[in-house]
Protein backbone atom coordinates (compact mmCIF):
# COMPACT_ATOMS: atom_id res chain seq x y z
CA UNK A 1 0.00 0.00 0.00
CA UNK A 2 2.90 2.32 0.59
CA UNK A 3 2.89 5.56 2.54
CA UNK A 4 -0.53 6.74 1.41
CA UNK A 5 -3.63 4.58 1.59
CA UNK A 6 -6.42 5.05 -0.92
CA UNK A 7 -9.54 4.59 1.14
CA UNK A 8 -13.25 5.17 1.07
CA UNK A 9 -14.26 7.07 4.16
CA UNK A 10 -15.60 10.44 5.25
CA UNK A 11 -14.40 12.81 7.92
CA UNK A 12 -16.68 13.93 10.67
CA UNK A 13 -19.05 16.78 9.77
CA UNK A 14 -17.73 18.90 12.62
CA UNK A 15 -14.07 18.33 13.21
CA UNK A 16 -10.63 19.81 12.74
CA UNK A 17 -8.09 18.15 10.51
CA UNK A 18 -4.55 19.19 11.36
CA UNK A 19 -3.29 18.73 7.79
CA UNK A 20 -6.22 20.61 6.25
CA UNK A 21 -5.39 23.53 8.52
CA UNK A 22 -1.77 23.43 7.41
CA UNK A 23 -2.90 23.35 3.78
CA UNK A 24 -5.33 26.21 4.40
CA UNK A 25 -2.49 28.30 5.84
CA UNK A 26 -0.13 27.46 2.99
CA UNK A 27 -2.81 28.23 0.41
CA UNK A 28 -3.71 31.49 2.12
CA UNK A 29 -0.05 32.54 2.27
CA UNK A 30 0.60 31.65 -1.38
CA UNK A 31 -2.61 33.35 -2.49
CA UNK A 32 -1.81 36.43 -0.40
CA UNK A 33 1.66 36.77 -1.91
CA UNK A 34 0.43 36.10 -5.44
CA UNK A 35 -2.64 38.33 -5.34
CA UNK A 36 -0.74 41.12 -3.63
CA UNK A 37 1.94 41.08 -6.30
CA UNK A 38 -0.24 40.19 -9.29
CA UNK A 39 -3.61 41.77 -8.60
CA UNK A 40 -3.83 44.35 -5.84
CA UNK A 41 -0.53 46.21 -6.22
CA UNK A 42 -0.65 46.61 -10.05
CA UNK A 43 -4.30 47.63 -10.04
CA UNK A 44 -3.87 50.01 -7.12
CA UNK A 45 -0.79 51.55 -8.74
CA UNK A 46 -2.70 51.92 -12.00
CA UNK A 47 -5.63 53.61 -10.22
CA UNK A 48 -3.31 55.90 -8.26
CA UNK A 49 -1.21 56.87 -11.27
CA UNK A 50 -4.32 57.59 -13.31
CA UNK A 51 -5.70 59.66 -10.45
CA UNK A 52 -2.42 61.54 -10.29
CA UNK A 53 -2.48 62.11 -14.05
CA UNK A 54 -6.06 63.39 -13.92
CA UNK A 55 -5.19 65.71 -11.04
CA UNK A 56 -2.21 66.97 -13.04
CA UNK A 57 -4.40 67.54 -16.09
CA UNK A 58 -6.91 69.50 -14.03
CA UNK A 59 -4.24 71.69 -12.46
CA UNK A 60 -2.64 72.20 -15.89
CA UNK A 61 -5.98 73.23 -17.35
CA UNK A 62 -6.53 75.55 -14.40
CA UNK A 63 -3.14 77.20 -14.81
CA UNK A 64 -3.52 77.63 -18.57
CA UNK A 65 -7.00 79.06 -18.01
CA UNK A 66 -5.65 81.65 -15.57
CA UNK A 67 -2.79 82.36 -17.99
CA UNK A 68 -5.31 82.96 -20.78
CA UNK A 69 -7.33 85.16 -18.45
CA UNK A 70 -4.23 87.19 -17.64
CA UNK A 71 -3.32 87.56 -21.32
CA UNK A 72 -6.86 88.54 -22.16
CA UNK A 73 -6.70 91.30 -19.54
CA UNK A 74 -3.37 92.42 -20.93
CA UNK A 75 -4.70 92.59 -24.46
CA UNK A 76 -7.80 94.41 -23.36
CA UNK A 77 -5.61 96.97 -21.65
CA UNK A 78 -3.45 97.25 -24.76
CA UNK A 79 -6.48 97.73 -26.98
CA UNK A 80 -7.97 100.37 -24.73
CA UNK A 81 -4.56 102.10 -24.68
CA UNK A 82 -4.47 101.98 -28.47
CA UNK A 83 -7.91 103.54 -28.63
CA UNK A 84 -6.81 106.35 -26.36
CA UNK A 85 -3.62 106.79 -28.34
CA UNK A 86 -5.41 107.00 -31.68
CA UNK A 87 -7.80 109.50 -30.22
CA UNK A 88 -4.84 111.51 -28.95
CA UNK A 89 -3.18 111.35 -32.35
CA UNK A 90 -6.35 112.54 -34.05
CA UNK A 91 -6.70 115.35 -31.57
CA UNK A 92 -3.09 116.37 -32.08
CA UNK A 93 -3.44 116.31 -35.82
CA UNK A 94 -6.59 118.36 -35.55
CA UNK A 95 -4.88 120.90 -33.36
CA UNK A 96 -1.84 121.08 -35.58
CA UNK A 97 -4.03 121.54 -38.62
CA UNK A 98 -5.85 124.34 -36.89
CA UNK A 99 -2.59 126.00 -35.95
CA UNK A 100 -1.34 125.63 -39.48
CA UNK A 101 -4.54 127.08 -40.82
CA UNK A 102 -4.31 130.03 -38.52
CA UNK A 103 -0.67 130.56 -39.44
CA UNK A 104 -1.40 130.39 -43.12
CA UNK A 105 -4.22 132.84 -42.70
CA UNK A 106 -2.06 135.12 -40.68
CA UNK A 107 0.74 134.96 -43.19
CA UNK A 108 -1.64 135.54 -46.04
CA UNK A 109 -3.04 138.54 -44.25
CA UNK A 110 0.41 139.89 -43.56
CA UNK A 111 1.44 139.28 -47.14
CA UNK A 112 -1.64 141.06 -48.37
CA UNK A 113 -0.98 143.91 -46.00
CA UNK A 114 2.63 144.13 -47.17
CA UNK A 115 1.58 144.05 -50.80
CA UNK A 116 -0.91 146.80 -50.20
CA UNK A 117 1.72 148.82 -48.39
CA UNK A 118 4.23 148.32 -51.19
CA UNK A 119 1.57 149.26 -53.73
CA UNK A 120 0.78 152.39 -51.77
CA UNK A 121 4.46 153.25 -51.53
CA UNK A 122 4.80 152.67 -55.26
CA UNK A 123 1.76 154.85 -55.84
CA UNK A 124 3.22 157.55 -53.62
CA UNK A 125 6.54 157.32 -55.44
CA UNK A 126 4.88 157.45 -58.82
CA UNK A 127 2.83 160.32 -57.58
CA UNK A 128 5.93 162.12 -56.37
CA UNK A 129 7.71 161.43 -59.65
CA UNK A 130 4.72 162.61 -61.59
CA UNK A 131 4.51 165.72 -59.47
CA UNK A 132 8.21 166.35 -59.87
CA UNK A 133 7.97 165.86 -63.61
CA UNK A 134 4.96 168.11 -63.75
CA UNK A 135 6.84 170.62 -61.62
CA UNK A 136 9.82 170.50 -63.93
CA UNK A 137 7.68 170.84 -67.02
CA UNK A 138 5.65 173.59 -65.46
CA UNK A 139 8.79 175.37 -64.44
CA UNK A 140 10.16 174.98 -67.99
CA UNK A 141 6.91 176.23 -69.34
CA UNK A 142 6.77 179.01 -66.85
CA UNK A 143 10.28 180.07 -67.69
CA UNK A 144 9.46 179.82 -71.39
CA UNK A 145 6.29 181.82 -70.90
CA UNK A 146 7.99 184.29 -68.65
CA UNK A 147 10.90 184.82 -71.05
CA UNK A 148 8.46 185.28 -73.85
CA UNK A 149 6.53 187.76 -71.77
CA UNK A 150 9.42 189.81 -70.68
CA UNK A 151 11.19 189.20 -73.92
CA UNK A 152 14.41 188.53 -72.49
CA UNK A 153 16.15 185.68 -71.17
CA UNK A 154 15.31 184.94 -67.75
CA UNK A 155 18.32 183.74 -66.04
CA UNK A 156 17.23 180.34 -65.21
CA UNK A 157 19.80 180.05 -62.51
CA UNK A 158 18.77 183.33 -60.96
CA UNK A 159 15.10 182.77 -60.93
CA UNK A 160 14.81 179.09 -60.42
CA UNK A 161 14.24 179.53 -56.74
CA UNK A 162 11.56 182.05 -57.32
CA UNK A 163 9.79 179.76 -59.77
CA UNK A 164 10.07 176.80 -57.59
CA UNK A 165 8.48 178.69 -54.74
CA UNK A 166 5.71 179.64 -56.99
CA UNK A 167 5.13 176.11 -58.14
CA UNK A 168 5.27 174.79 -54.67
CA UNK A 169 2.70 177.29 -53.55
CA UNK A 170 0.57 176.37 -56.49
CA UNK A 171 0.95 172.70 -55.71
CA UNK A 172 0.04 173.31 -52.11
CA UNK A 173 -3.04 175.22 -53.09
CA UNK A 174 -3.98 172.29 -55.29
CA UNK A 175 -3.68 169.75 -52.49
CA UNK B 1 -34.52 6.74 1.32
CA UNK B 2 -31.56 7.76 3.40
CA UNK B 3 -29.75 11.07 3.71
CA UNK B 4 -26.21 11.12 4.99
CA UNK B 5 -24.57 14.26 6.37
CA UNK B 6 -20.85 13.77 6.07
CA UNK B 7 -17.68 15.74 6.35
CA UNK B 8 -15.27 15.91 3.43
CA UNK B 9 -14.30 12.66 1.76
CA UNK B 10 -10.89 11.37 2.77
CA UNK B 11 -8.66 10.52 -0.19
CA UNK B 12 -5.43 9.53 1.54
CA UNK B 13 -4.66 8.73 5.14
CA UNK B 14 -1.29 8.34 6.78
CA UNK B 15 -0.43 4.82 7.87
CA UNK B 16 1.16 5.98 11.13
CA UNK B 17 -0.31 5.82 14.59
CA UNK B 18 -1.51 9.41 14.78
CA UNK B 19 -4.30 11.01 16.83
CA UNK B 20 -7.59 10.40 15.08
CA UNK B 21 -10.56 11.40 17.20
CA UNK B 22 -14.00 12.72 16.32
CA UNK B 23 -13.07 16.39 16.62
CA UNK B 24 -9.33 16.39 15.91
CA UNK B 25 -7.46 14.24 13.45
CA UNK B 26 -3.92 14.14 12.13
CA UNK B 27 -4.36 10.93 10.21
CA UNK B 28 -6.26 12.12 7.12
CA UNK B 29 -3.67 13.83 4.93
CA UNK B 30 -5.61 14.57 1.73
CA UNK B 31 -9.33 15.24 1.78
CA UNK B 32 -11.90 16.84 -0.53
CA UNK B 33 -11.19 20.14 1.21
CA UNK B 34 -7.51 19.97 0.26
CA UNK B 35 -8.47 19.59 -3.39
CA UNK B 36 -10.92 22.49 -3.18
CA UNK B 37 -8.31 24.70 -1.53
CA UNK B 38 -5.84 23.91 -4.27
CA UNK B 39 -8.45 24.48 -6.96
CA UNK B 40 -9.49 27.83 -5.47
CA UNK B 41 -5.86 28.96 -5.25
CA UNK B 42 -5.15 28.00 -8.85
CA UNK B 43 -8.42 29.55 -10.03
CA UNK B 44 -7.72 32.87 -8.30
CA UNK B 45 -4.16 33.01 -9.57
CA UNK B 46 -5.33 32.31 -13.12
CA UNK B 47 -8.09 34.92 -12.85
CA UNK B 48 -5.68 37.53 -11.52
CA UNK B 49 -3.23 36.72 -14.32
CA UNK B 50 -5.99 37.19 -16.88
CA UNK B 51 -7.20 40.43 -15.31
CA UNK B 52 -3.76 42.00 -15.09
CA UNK B 53 -2.47 40.65 -18.40
CA UNK B 54 -2.87 43.92 -20.27
CA UNK B 55 -3.14 46.76 -17.79
CA UNK B 56 -3.44 50.16 -19.38
CA UNK B 57 -4.33 53.69 -18.37
CA UNK B 58 -7.36 53.42 -20.65
CA UNK B 59 -8.85 50.22 -19.30
CA UNK B 60 -10.93 47.63 -21.10
CA UNK B 61 -14.09 46.12 -19.62
CA UNK B 62 -12.41 43.55 -17.41
CA UNK B 63 -9.94 46.02 -15.97
CA UNK B 64 -12.69 48.51 -15.19
CA UNK B 65 -14.55 45.90 -13.13
CA UNK B 66 -11.35 44.80 -11.38
CA UNK B 67 -10.38 48.40 -10.63
CA UNK B 68 -13.84 49.14 -9.27
CA UNK B 69 -13.61 46.13 -6.95
CA UNK B 70 -10.10 47.03 -5.81
CA UNK B 71 -11.21 50.62 -5.16
CA UNK B 72 -14.17 49.32 -3.15
CA UNK B 73 -11.84 47.08 -1.14
CA UNK B 74 -9.42 49.90 -0.35
CA UNK B 75 -12.29 52.22 0.56
CA UNK B 76 -13.78 49.59 2.84
CA UNK B 77 -10.44 48.98 4.56
CA UNK B 78 -9.90 52.72 4.94
CA UNK B 79 -13.37 53.24 6.40
CA UNK B 80 -13.08 50.32 8.81
CA UNK B 81 -9.42 50.37 9.83
CA UNK B 82 -8.28 53.89 8.99
CA UNK B 83 -5.91 55.28 6.40
CA UNK B 84 -2.80 54.14 8.29
CA UNK B 85 -3.90 50.50 7.98
CA UNK B 86 -4.25 50.38 4.20
CA UNK B 87 -1.35 47.92 4.13
CA UNK B 88 -3.79 45.24 5.29
CA UNK B 89 -6.02 45.67 2.22
CA UNK B 90 -4.32 42.96 0.11
CA UNK B 91 -4.71 40.42 2.93
CA UNK B 92 -8.37 41.32 3.47
CA UNK B 93 -8.96 41.06 -0.27
CA UNK B 94 -7.24 37.67 -0.38
CA UNK B 95 -9.29 36.44 2.55
CA UNK B 96 -12.53 37.65 0.98
CA UNK B 97 -11.77 36.19 -2.44
CA UNK B 98 -10.63 32.80 -1.13
CA UNK B 99 -13.62 32.60 1.17
CA UNK B 100 -16.11 33.31 -1.60
CA UNK B 101 -14.37 31.07 -4.14
CA UNK B 102 -13.99 28.21 -1.64
CA UNK B 103 -17.70 28.47 -0.86
CA UNK B 104 -18.88 28.72 -4.47
CA UNK B 105 -16.72 25.82 -5.66
CA UNK B 106 -19.07 23.63 -3.61
CA UNK B 107 -21.83 24.46 -6.09
CA UNK B 108 -20.02 22.46 -8.76
CA UNK B 109 -21.02 19.28 -6.83
CA UNK B 110 -17.67 17.81 -7.88
CA UNK B 111 -15.79 19.65 -5.19
CA UNK B 112 -17.01 20.30 -1.67
CA UNK B 113 -17.04 23.84 -0.26
CA UNK B 114 -13.77 24.24 1.59
CA UNK B 115 -15.46 26.65 3.98
CA UNK B 116 -17.89 23.85 4.91
CA UNK B 117 -14.88 22.30 6.66
CA UNK B 118 -14.22 23.65 10.14
CA UNK B 119 -10.48 23.13 9.66
CA UNK B 120 -10.30 25.86 7.01
CA UNK B 121 -12.39 28.48 8.80
CA UNK B 122 -10.54 27.72 12.03
CA UNK B 123 -7.21 28.16 10.29
CA UNK B 124 -8.31 31.53 8.89
CA UNK B 125 -9.75 32.65 12.24
CA UNK B 126 -6.47 31.73 13.95
CA UNK B 127 -4.60 33.86 11.44
CA UNK B 128 -6.83 36.79 12.40
CA UNK B 129 -6.22 36.17 16.10
CA UNK B 130 -2.50 35.83 15.46
CA UNK B 131 -2.51 39.18 13.64
CA UNK B 132 -4.45 40.80 16.47
CA UNK B 133 -2.07 39.52 19.13
CA UNK B 134 1.04 40.32 17.13
CA UNK B 135 -0.09 43.88 16.43
CA UNK B 136 -1.28 44.41 20.01
CA UNK B 137 2.12 43.37 21.36
CA UNK B 138 3.95 45.35 18.69
CA UNK B 139 1.97 48.54 19.27
CA UNK B 140 1.25 48.48 23.00
CA UNK B 141 4.02 46.25 24.34
CA UNK B 142 3.78 42.75 25.83
CA UNK B 143 3.12 43.83 29.43
CA UNK B 144 0.49 46.36 28.37
CA UNK B 145 -1.23 43.67 26.31
CA UNK B 146 -1.28 41.26 29.25
CA UNK B 147 -2.41 44.03 31.55
CA UNK B 148 -5.27 44.73 29.15
CA UNK B 149 -6.89 41.46 30.26
CA UNK B 150 -7.33 42.77 33.80
CA UNK B 151 -9.27 45.82 32.70
CA UNK B 152 -11.56 47.42 33.65
CA UNK B 153 -11.27 45.43 36.94
CA UNK B 154 -9.18 42.41 37.92
CA UNK B 155 -12.29 40.29 38.47
CA UNK B 156 -13.01 40.50 34.75
CA UNK B 157 -9.80 38.68 33.81
CA UNK B 158 -11.36 35.23 33.21
CA UNK B 159 -14.12 36.83 31.15
CA UNK B 160 -11.61 38.71 29.05
CA UNK B 161 -9.59 35.56 28.42
CA UNK B 162 -12.75 33.66 27.46
CA UNK B 163 -13.82 36.44 25.09
CA UNK B 164 -10.35 36.50 23.55
CA UNK B 165 -10.65 32.77 22.84
CA UNK B 166 -14.29 33.08 21.82
CA UNK B 167 -13.44 35.50 19.02
CA UNK B 168 -11.70 33.01 16.69
CA UNK B 169 -14.00 30.19 17.75
CA UNK B 170 -17.13 32.17 16.93
CA UNK B 171 -15.65 33.42 13.65
CA UNK B 172 -14.70 29.90 12.59
CA UNK B 173 -18.02 28.34 13.59
CA UNK B 174 -20.10 31.15 12.10
CA UNK B 175 -18.53 30.80 8.68
CA UNK B 176 -18.41 27.02 8.78
CA UNK B 177 -21.97 26.72 10.13
CA UNK B 178 -23.53 29.00 7.53
CA UNK B 179 -21.90 27.34 4.55
CA UNK B 180 -22.20 23.75 5.82
CA UNK B 181 -25.75 24.37 7.02
CA UNK B 182 -26.65 25.76 3.62
CA UNK B 183 -25.32 22.70 1.84
CA UNK B 184 -27.09 20.39 4.29
CA UNK B 185 -30.32 22.29 3.76
CA UNK B 186 -29.92 22.09 -0.01
CA UNK B 187 -29.29 18.33 0.25
CA UNK B 188 -32.33 17.92 2.49
CA UNK B 189 -34.56 19.84 0.09
CA UNK B 190 -33.29 17.76 -2.82
CA UNK B 191 -34.08 14.59 -0.84
CA UNK B 192 -37.50 15.83 0.18
CA UNK B 193 -38.41 16.91 -3.35
CA UNK B 194 -37.16 13.63 -4.78
CA UNK B 195 -39.25 11.70 -2.28
CA UNK B 196 -42.27 13.87 -2.99
CA UNK B 197 -42.00 13.44 -6.74
CA UNK B 198 -41.53 9.68 -6.50
CA UNK B 199 -44.69 9.58 -4.39
CA UNK B 200 -46.58 11.81 -6.86
CA UNK B 201 -45.42 10.32 -10.12
CA UNK B 202 -45.15 6.62 -9.20
CA UNK B 203 -48.05 5.86 -11.55
CA UNK B 204 -45.97 6.87 -14.59
CA UNK B 205 -44.68 3.98 -16.68
CA UNK B 206 -41.09 2.72 -16.61
CA UNK B 207 -38.15 5.05 -16.04
CA UNK B 208 -40.37 8.15 -15.97
CA UNK B 209 -41.54 7.29 -12.46
CA UNK B 210 -37.98 7.55 -11.19
CA UNK B 211 -37.31 11.06 -12.53
CA UNK B 212 -37.59 13.59 -9.65
CA UNK B 213 -39.53 16.27 -11.56
CA UNK B 214 -40.08 18.42 -8.47
CA UNK B 215 -36.35 18.63 -7.80
CA UNK B 216 -35.85 20.66 -10.97
CA UNK B 217 -36.04 24.42 -10.48
CA UNK B 218 -36.98 24.95 -6.84
CA UNK B 219 -33.55 24.06 -5.38
CA UNK B 220 -31.93 26.49 -7.79
CA UNK B 221 -33.72 29.44 -6.16
CA UNK B 222 -32.86 28.18 -2.71
CA UNK B 223 -29.28 27.69 -3.82
CA UNK B 224 -29.10 31.33 -4.87
CA UNK B 225 -29.80 32.23 -1.26
CA UNK B 226 -27.97 29.47 0.63
CA UNK B 227 -24.87 29.29 -1.56
CA UNK B 228 -24.49 32.54 -3.48
CA UNK B 229 -25.94 35.10 -1.06
CA UNK B 230 -24.91 33.34 2.13
CA UNK B 231 -21.44 32.68 0.75
CA UNK B 232 -21.03 36.34 -0.13
CA UNK B 233 -22.37 37.54 3.22
CA UNK B 234 -20.18 35.14 5.19
CA UNK B 235 -17.08 36.16 3.25
CA UNK B 236 -17.93 39.80 3.94
CA UNK B 237 -18.62 39.14 7.63
CA UNK B 238 -15.38 37.21 8.08
CA UNK B 239 -13.37 39.93 6.34
CA UNK B 240 -15.14 42.69 8.25
CA UNK B 241 -14.54 41.03 11.61
CA UNK B 242 -10.88 40.55 10.72
CA UNK B 243 -10.69 44.24 9.80
CA UNK B 244 -12.37 45.33 13.02
CA UNK B 245 -10.23 43.13 15.29
CA UNK B 246 -6.92 43.89 13.57
CA UNK B 247 -7.88 47.57 13.21
CA UNK B 248 -8.51 47.69 16.96
CA UNK B 249 -5.00 46.38 17.56
CA UNK B 250 -3.53 49.00 15.19
CA UNK B 251 -4.71 52.43 16.31
CA UNK B 252 -3.24 55.53 14.67
CA UNK B 253 0.21 56.38 16.05
CA UNK B 254 -1.20 59.57 17.61
CA UNK B 255 -3.52 57.53 19.85
CA UNK B 256 -0.75 55.37 21.30
CA UNK B 257 0.64 56.22 24.76
CA UNK B 258 3.54 58.66 24.69
CA UNK B 259 6.12 56.13 25.91
CA UNK B 260 5.13 53.57 23.25
CA UNK B 261 5.34 56.15 20.51
CA UNK B 262 8.91 57.04 21.46
CA UNK B 263 9.90 53.36 21.53
CA UNK B 264 8.35 52.71 18.11
CA UNK B 265 10.07 55.79 16.68
CA UNK B 266 13.41 54.51 17.98
CA UNK B 267 12.73 51.10 16.44
CA UNK B 268 11.80 52.66 13.12
CA UNK B 269 15.16 54.44 13.08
Amino acid sequence: MGLLNVIDKFENFVGVNFWTMIFAWINLLILYLFLKKLLFKPLKNMIDSRQKEIDGMYSDAESSRSEAERMKGEYEQLISHACEESEQILKDAHRRAQLKEEEILREANAEAARTIERAEEQIELEKKNAINQVKNEVSEMAIGIASAVIERDVNAEEHRDLINDFINNMGNEND
Amino acid sequence: MELEVNGPKVYFELPFDLPDTAIFTMKNLITQTTVTLLASTLLLIIISLIVTRKLSKRPGGLQVVAEKLVTMLYNLVEDTMGKHNLKFAPYIGTLFLSSIVCTLLGMTNILRSATADLSVTAAWALVTTGMVWYNNIKNFGFSAWLKGFTEPIVVMTPMNIVSEIANPVSMAFRHFGNVAGGSVLTALIYGALTAASSALFSWLPGVLSEIPFLAAGIPAFLSVYFDLFSGFVQALVFSLLTMVYVGGACPPVEELPESRRKKLDKKAK
